[in-house]
């Protein structure tokens, strides 16, 4: 049965051709949905951060808005300039005293629903600002929905941050009207990444030395050399 | 002994003795100069008493022959709890005067002892205009006043802030300082230090002309336009400027703290994050000092794998610079382009240091490994990759008619200015100026290097852009070079102060594993003593002045960035231009919100 369910499209088979019957051309063009799922469904993918960046994390974010990671595979890329059009805070990088107010007024002026990630480090904890300046931690004074560790993540880590946010807001439930239903905001409990991770971690037992060199291939052709390294020749 | 005449005769080379007898004769005086101090890098460092300041500095400005036209930085140090002051006068808080010669290619260290309750200062703001920002630094970080500045109050730390951090009575940790707390009161309080009233800044709201009033935009600190969270409020007549009001200190992270309470070697990986754009570069003029203050000298391949990483990250923050200035202008697409060559700088940083923005890769006498093993095939792909894509780039952007025609001619700045107002690097350059601290004052070897100094004539907007392209093929033919000829030989030094020691020799004999537990465990103590080494980094001079008292951590640390004093010009560069061009500016300038607030 195809629908959404979660924020999610279940049950869809892309079937290039079918049968021209009506069963098969209503399939695959009609989709029935509740309008909570549709909507969760549509916030899920169109989550728009905020332009405001602190430190370095920010460098990283907008890293990965470009071609290399491209955030717009998620729907991510528009990044708004007013805080009234975004849904999305990205708490990117330390968290000082003297702009703790501004991330505050930032936030308050975002339209609900609104979203914060804690990027990096020092927005998580202070990281290793423990300064007089630096406040340890931007959930002192901000409620927050992902928090990213590294010192700056990787454009990667901040993408892995944008599906888990994601996930979360397809299954969040809020309510449709003022008349009847539960009024409040029904948050999934997000999972502890570091627990769902630790097996898998615990495992690993051999790295690659450090001799073995990543390809550089982002992109062009020219740049593709051997496959799985370059130490091949060298060593 | 008298102090003075027994530091006189240490004072090493021949010129420094020259300088100082030069000054001390001028004022003809015995007793003039309350001392002077020898320094392990060589800068001849002179005492003197408050009021004769004033006269001191307006002598070696312009009186002197070959005159000494640059402040390059003005700080303090509070000595009360120093223990090694040998020879040195009495004194609770030193201020220093750090000025420099072109013609003499030579810095002068001008110290000014404060002790007793009267911490007070006669200003030079007359004198240099960059003394503004320097000397407001000082009274917020260590609560000198200083007498007939015009607008004395804090710069970095909010105006409700109490005490100033960099006295050694302040608490350093945020997590000694309590929770912190932003409840509605402490929100609206803090809002309200925030607001701009123009008459706080010296501003007037009201025109002569009575039918006419200034209009005041804020820009930032979140702005996309300012590059982090800087904040300018523009006085507008119409559209055209009539003063800047920059606000800084929003990305103020107590840099300069934090280096008294880390070890030598700890501190390395701070140093990344003074300017996050540049890495390596920031850790050279650091790692500099300290090997001039512990007398370590770096091996010859360690050196050229130190230039190598820090033109590709010269490399890399140029690229950023590149693309944000042509979306500054509006020219959307470069950026995409540069970020993607700028993965590829970050690919080989990565593969070779571990990391990609804070590589946290040179160490005490020399870097943290030798290179990996095929580096040399990833580096040739790069320089081989690269030409053709800024060619493409200048085709681009430098040739695009729509960006010249922003750029050209707007934020012009003369040579005399930019040296009184302390610009260096491409900024100084684009008027003309050929000064590379890499050809100027060699350091780790780039005497050994073929490059030229890329110049431009305007000093505008265009030109620091002409300078900045103009150096990434420079780079780029640097890099070539130390593939060429890399130098065999060990990639660390192997005195004992090298932190760590090699790993390789630890297992057989005491003495290394000695030092490497030491070193490891407690940290390496520097022998007493004050250095600095300028060096070249990507926006322009960036130098690390340590002071050790003979531990293991560093008594005081000044850094001098250049984005500091290239944000203090931005007002006077931008007066009687439009607000449009503001932008066109503040993207040319090449500045990082921490490398300006530290």
């Amino acid at each position: 049965m195809t629908g959404w369910r979660n924020g999610r499209l279940e049950g869809v088979r892309s079937i290039d051709g079918g049968d021209g019957s009506l069963t098969s051309v209503v399939g695959q063009s009609v989709l029935f949905a509740k309008l909570q799922d549709l909507l969760a469904w549509g916030r899920k993918n169109s989550l728009w951060p905020l332009n405001f960046g602190l430190s370095c994390c920010f460098v990283e974010m907008a890293t990965s808005l470009t071609s290399v990671y491209d955030a717009a595979r998620f729907g991510a890329e528009v990044v708004r300039g007013s805080p009234r059009q975004a849904d999305v805070l990205v708490v990117s990088g330390t968290v000082f005293m003297k702009v703790a107010p501004v991330i505050r007024q930032l936030y308050e002026q975002m339209l609900e629903p609104r979203w914060v990630i804690s990027m990096g480090s020092c927005s998580n904890s202070g990281g290793m600002f423990d300064a007089y300046s630096v406040v340890q931690g931007v959930d002192k004074f901000l409620p927050v929905d992902v928090y990213m560790p590294g010192c700056p993540p990787p454009p990667h880590a901040f993408m892995e941050c944008l599906l888990l946010l994601q996930n979360m807001v397809g299954s969040e439930r809020r309510p449709l009207s003022w008349w009847f239903g539960p009024q409040e905001v029904q948050k999934p409990i997000m999972p502890s990444m570091r627990d769902a991770k630790r097996e898998e971690r615990t495992r690993q037992r051999e790295y690659p030395s450090i001799d073995v060199l990543p390809r550089t291939d982002i992109l062009s052709p020219h740049f593709a050399g051997q496959p799985n390294g370059l130490s091949k020749d060298n060593s | 002994m008298n102090p003075r005449s027994s530091a006189l005769r240490e004072a090493s080379i021949g010129e420094q003795t020259e300088l100082v007898a030069e000054i001390a004769s001028h004022f003809s005086s015995e007793e003039y100069l309350t001392a002077v101090q020898s320094t392990k890098d060589g800068i001849p460092t002179i005492w003197i008493e408050k009021h004769r300041l004033r006269e001191t500095l307006r002598f070696v400005k312009s009186k002197i022959p070959r005159p000494f036209p640059m402040l390059f930085d003005l700080s303090a140090t509070d000595e009360r709890l120093r223990r090694h002051h040998e020879g040195l006068p009495i004194s609770a808080f030193t201020v220093f005067y750090h000025l420099f010669s072109f013609d003499r290619n030579q810095s002068l260290r001008i110290k000014v002892p404060l002790s007793g309750e009267d911490l007070s200062l006669p200003s030079i703001v007359d004198l240099w205009p960059n003394a503004d920002w320097y000397e407001r630094e000082t009274y917020d970080m260590f609560g000198i006043q200083f007498d007939g500045h015009p607008f004395l109050r804090r710069l970095l730390m909010p105006s409700w802030w109490n005490g100033h951090p960099l006295r050694k009575d302040h608490p350093s940790r945020g997590t000694e300082m309590g929770q912190f707390q932003l409840p509605p009161e402490k929100l609206v309080m803090t809002q309200e230090a925030l607001q701009f009233k123009p008459e706080d800044w010296g501003l007037s709201r009201t025109h002569q002309d009575p039918d006419f009033d200034y209009m005041f935009i804020n820009l930032g600190p979140a702005h996309t336009g300012t590059h982090g969270v800087l904040r300018l409020v523009a006085q507008l007549a119409g559209e055209e400027i009539v003063n800047i009001v920059p606000d800084i200190g929003f990305h103020h992270r107590s840099q300069e703290k934090i280096a008294e309470r880390q070890t030598w070697h700890t501190f390395i990986p701070y140093t990344d994050r003074v300017d996050y754009l540049q890495g390596v570069l920031n850790e050279m003029p650091y790692c500099l000092a300290v090997e001039r203050l512990a007398d370590i000298e770096v091996p010859q391949r360690a050196q050229v794998i130190r230039v190598m990483m820090s033109e590709f990250y010269r490399l890399a923050s140029h690229l950023v610079w590149y693309g944000t200035f042509a979306q500054d202008i509006g020219a959307l697409s470069p950026v995409f382009y540069m970020f993607n060559d700028r993965e590829r700088i970050l690919a080989i940083a990565e593969a070779i240091c571990g990391g990609r923005m804070h590589p946290n890769w040179l160490r005490i006498g020399g870097v943290a490994r030798d290179l990996p093993i095929g580096w040399d095939q990833l580096v040739q792909q790069f320089v081989d990759w690269f030409p053709n894509r800024l060619d493409e780039y200048e085709r681009l952007v430098m040739d695009n008619p729509i960006f010249k025609a922003r750029t050209v001619g707007i934020g012009g700045l003369s040579l005399e200015d930019a040296i009184a107002w302390g610009a260096t690097g491409p900024m100084l350059r684009a008027c003309g100026l050929p000064w590379d601290l890499r050809k100027t004052r060699p350091y780790s070897g780039y005497d050994q290097f073929d490059f030229d100094v890329p110049v431009a004539t305007n000093g505008d907007c265009y030109g620091r852009g002409v300078v900045h392209v103009l150096e990434m093929r420079q780079s780029l033919r640097i890099i070539r070079q130390c593939l060429d000829s890399m130098p065999s030989g060990h990639y660390k030094s192997l005195n004992p102060l090298a932190t760590p020691p090699m790993k390789e020799h630890t297992m057989h004999d005491i003495e290394t594993l000695i030092h490497h537990f030491v070193g490891v465990s407690w940290g390496p103590v520097l022998p007493p003593g004050e250095a600095e080494v300028p060096t070249e980094s990507s926006k322009g001079q960036t130098s690390y002045y340590l002071t050790s008292d003979g531990s293991q951590v560093s008594y005081r640390t000044r850094i001098r960035t250049p984005s500091f004093a290239h944000i203090q010009m931005v007002p006077f560069i931008v007066r009687g231009e439009l607000l449009s061009d503001l932008l066109a500016v503040l993207g040319s300038v090449d500045y990082v919100l921490s490398d300006v607030d530290r």
